[in-house]
């Protein structure tokens, strides 16, 4: 049974390279993004989460709602573990496999096998799994002998389908999806909402962030609202979104 | 199914989420300090060794890509610098070539494995920062990775002791004493580990760190007993302190002594030692302290 519990959870960013004298007083309170302060040692600090408890358990499927820069992608990066909690306490339990940016971290002087190896040994496949996942990536991406060429060689379409292919390539218990849809040319993307789909019945609990109201009311029985890092409703898909586009 | 939970949390507003939260069945947040998650840390990236080693020898492949001699420029490049070094030093001091080539290869041998690592691990979380924000791996890890792929440049770089060990083989005994090259890169590798995740959390936090020990590494080569004889300056008190007590001394010799057929010290090994369990409490302790924060540093 996949757990996803959060109980006062903070998260505060420090941004070194930036002064705080060069802030104007009027950005302390912005439209977008999470509050920007200045911590006690004067460095300017971005609280992009604040106190967000909540509980997800199996049968879950959240959608993510808010402005750019309202804490979607931090939450889904405190959810996939990335990140952690300055404040408050996280608890998860369960396989994660997060769509957040599915062709960072991949290399483009290495082969496209060479990537599925390196990126299957990080997400803790086994070299005999590897073996088995790569004919299955090479015939789901459709890359076929492309996979033996170095990535560089590659346009952004195979390359956003070599990562897709990778990433979905097994079963979570907790699937966390960042604007995903919509990935590669017409026949592919039939074929990734096709997997997103199978994908998204049998994780135990989806977490997914999309400014595509339509997306969160198809596949999402609760919608979170966040503003300013701060959860401003959650509850039912239908109500979230309601209030959130009264608001707008 | 769906519409019983929708109504079951139909009002669950900000305002009413810490009522709702009690009424669940309540769960037990993991309660682990931060220094048991540091030790966890290490240990589960020690263990993970098939990744670290595979992304190690990635990382060298990757370097000689499309080179005809592949890792092997590693070789012939340190081959090139040592063989010309030792001919022009050995000269210009009027030092008796079969002594001081066996010296300086292996001194150069052994200090470029120690220097790199002490350089990479600087910047280790900056490089990884693609991999680490990507996928949750143990920090621990990517210094393994630094280190690992040190030691398989080591690897390459020690067949140009070849032609030195056959040409030399008077001054450069082959003997049982040449075993000790395994513990003495046993404890180079834990060092380079304990320090490499000191000065990777340093590194990423501060930026000027690493630009401060690249330069600072260069006036520590001159001061160690590289490519000069510490025997020059016997008699000198101040002088002889400053070699013995040097510990990249003590490290290099773990390496050196053995290449030439002698033991290290006790000496030697005392310090290794001793320097080895202050790194490994210090960088425990920064490591429980900070490894929650070194996310945001990137």
């Amino acid at each position: 049974m996949a757990i996803i519990a959060l109980k006062d959870v903070s998260v505060q960013f420090p941004v070194y390279d930036s002064n705080t004298r060069s802030l104007k007083k009027n950005f302390l309170r912005l439209a977008t993004g999470g509050t920007v302060s200045e911590d006690n040692r004067k460095h300017v600090m971005v609280d992009a989460l604040k106190q967000i408890s909540f509980t997800l358990q199996d049968g879950d499927r959240v959608g993510l709602v808010g402005h750019n820069g309202s804490g979607k992608s931090t939450l889904l990066r405190l959810l996939a573990e990335i990140y952690e909690p300055t404040n408050g306490q996280l608890h998860i339990d369960g396989h994660i496999t997060s769509l957040l940016d599915i062709t960072h971290g991949i290399e483009s002087d290495f082969t496209g096998s060479e990537n599925i190896a390196m990126r299957g040994a990080m997400i803790g496949l086994t070299r005999k799994e590897i073996k088995e996942k790569t004919a299955e990536i090479a015939e789901f991406s459709g890359l076929g002998d492309y996979l033996a060429l170095p990535l560089r060689t590659y346009s952004s379409g195979m390359r956003m389908r070599l990562g897709f292919a990778i990433s979905t390539c097994i079963k979570p218990d907790i699937l966390l999806i960042d604007e995903i849809f919509g990935v590669g040319d017409a026949s592919f993307i039939d074929k990734a909402k096709q997997r997103m789909v199978s994908l998204l019945e049998q994780s135990s609990i989806v977490v997914m962030a999309s400014h595509a109201n339509a997306l969160i009311e198809n596949f999402c029985n609760k919608a979170l609202w966040l503003e300013g890092g701060r959860i401003k409703f959650f509850g039912p898909t239908q109500v979230a979104l309601e209030r959130y586009a009264e608001a707008a | 199914m769906t519409t019983d939970t929708a109504e079951a949390v139909a009002d669950f507003s900000t305002a009413s989420s810490q009522a709702a939260l009690a009424t669940e069945p309540p769960i037990t947040f993991p309660k682990n300090s931060p220094l048991q998650r540091a030790w966890q840390d290490i240990v589960a990236g020690t263990c993970n060794w098939p990744l670290w080693l595979m992304l190690a020898y990635q990382d060298i492949k990757l370097r000689y890509r499309r080179s005809v001699l592949g890792p092997f420029w590693i070789t012939l490049s340190m081959a090139i610098t040592v063989y010309a070094m030792g001919f022009l030093y050995g000269h210009l001091f009027h030092i008796d070539l079969p002594h001081y080539y066996p010296f300086l290869v292996t001194g150069m041998l052994s200090w470029t494995l120690i220097q790199t690592i002490i350089i990479e691990a600087n910047d280790t979380f900056e490089m990884m920062s693609a991999t680490i924000k990507q996928v949750k791996l143990p920090y621990s890890l990517h210094i393994h990775r630094i280190v690992a792929r040190n030691l398989i440049i080591f690897f390459h770089n020690i067949l140009v002791i070849i032609p030195v060990m056959v040409i030399y083989h008077a001054t450069m005994p082959l003997n049982a004493y040449t075993l000790l090259v395994i513990p003495g890169l046993a404890l180079i590798y834990i060092a380079g580990v304990i320090y490499g995740l000191i000065l990777a959390m340093l590194g990423a936090r501060y930026r000027d760190i690493s630009q401060m020990v690249k330069s600072l590494i260069q006036v520590i080569f001159f001061l160690t007993p590289v490519m000069w004889n510490p025997a020059t300056i016997s008699g000198t008190h101040n002088m002889e302190m400053l070699v013995y007590w040097n510990p990249f001394y003590s490290f290099l010799q773990m390496l050196r002594a053995p290449l030439l057929g002698q033991a290290p010290t006790l000496l030697n090994l005392m310090i290794v030692l001793g320097v080895m369990l202050v790194g490994a409490v210090a960088s425990l302790c920064l490591l429980a302290r900070y490894r929650a924060r070194i996310i945001y540093w990137l």
